[in-house]
């Protein structure tokens, strides 16, 4: 977890390496078989040329940092708000990275407003957005 | 049986679909995201199960793709509940040649708490 929770600190960024291997796995554990993700003839025939990673794993990686970042505050009490700008495909090397844009307080509660981004090696954005966590006594 | 994309409109709910959070269930699930052992269900893992029970009585075309995705979570799950996901249309969207459903998902445990809800946007390819 972060040691201090204040404007302005960077979170821990993660990097992963996808491949077909990860997508198919996911597509296993999570029973989403769509062929856009799993079917690389399929596929290549629609206008992405080719597979790209569901959504919902880009997620878990973001989902992740923010687990370093803020431990069972952001599982207990986390929210998140992301549009998926740009497929993550087979080969790509992302990362996730984000800031606490600012420390707010309502009704006596800390709340840690964050912004997010996934990007690949080509310094794309494949996933933009927000978090905001609730801040459990002690945190902030 | 399942509803395809002209079946659907505002307020339609889906089929409720229960999960058990089995250590297996989620040791599979930390495997494919290339993560390690947790105390608690990652709330993403739960997420994942609700788009997919959804998925399940859904007959969208094939290439449909997820543009964007809120989540909001509410409390802890620890491994072994038992999860009971809800969902429903929001709204249809039409941009021309685009389609798009906005859908609201809600997930409850085995005490009926709500342990999580957020709102996924899914675009579809040209429909013929």
């Amino acid at each position: 977890m972060l040691a201090e929770i204040s404007q302005g600190k960077p979170l821990p960024s993660i990097t992963k390496h996808i491949t077909q291997e990860k997508i198919n796995l996911y597509a296993e554990a999570s029973g989403d078989f769509n062929p856009i993700h799993v079917d690389e003839s399929f596929a290549a025939q629609t206008p992405l040329g080719g597979t790209i990673a569901h959504g919902m794993l880009i997620l878990a990686y973001i989902s992740e940092m923010m687990t370093l970042a803020f431990g069972q505050s952001w599982l207990s009490q986390g929210k998140l708000s992301v549009r998926f700008k740009a497929p993550a495909r087979p080969g790509d090397i992302l990362t996730v990275s984000g800031e606490i844009d600012s420390i707010e307080d309502r009704n006596g509660v800390s709340y840690a407003n964050c912004s997010l981004e996934c990007h690949n090696q080509r310094d794309e954005a494949i996933v933009t957005g927000q978090a905001v966590v609730r801040l459990l006594g002690g945190e902030s | 049986m399942n509803v395809g994309y002209e079946g659907l409109t505002p307020g339609y709910e889906f089929p409720p679909a229960s999960y058990e959070l089995s250590a297996s269930l989620i040791s599979k699930y930390l495997k494919a995201v290339d993560s390690s052992s947790v105390e608690f269900v990652p709330p993403l893992a739960i997420a994942a199960y609700a788009m997919t029970a959804m998925a399940g009585s859904l007959s969208l075309p094939p290439g449909s793709i997820h543009v964007s995705q809120e989540l909001e979570f509410f409390r802890l799950v620890p491994v072994g509940d038992v999860i009971d996901c809800q969902a429903r249309v929001a709204r249809k969207l039409t941009r021309g040649k685009l389609h798009m459903l906005v859908l609201e998902l809600n997930v409850f445990d085995q005490n009926k708490e709500k342990v999580q809800s957020g709102k996924a946007t899914v675009m579809l390819p040209a429909l013929s």
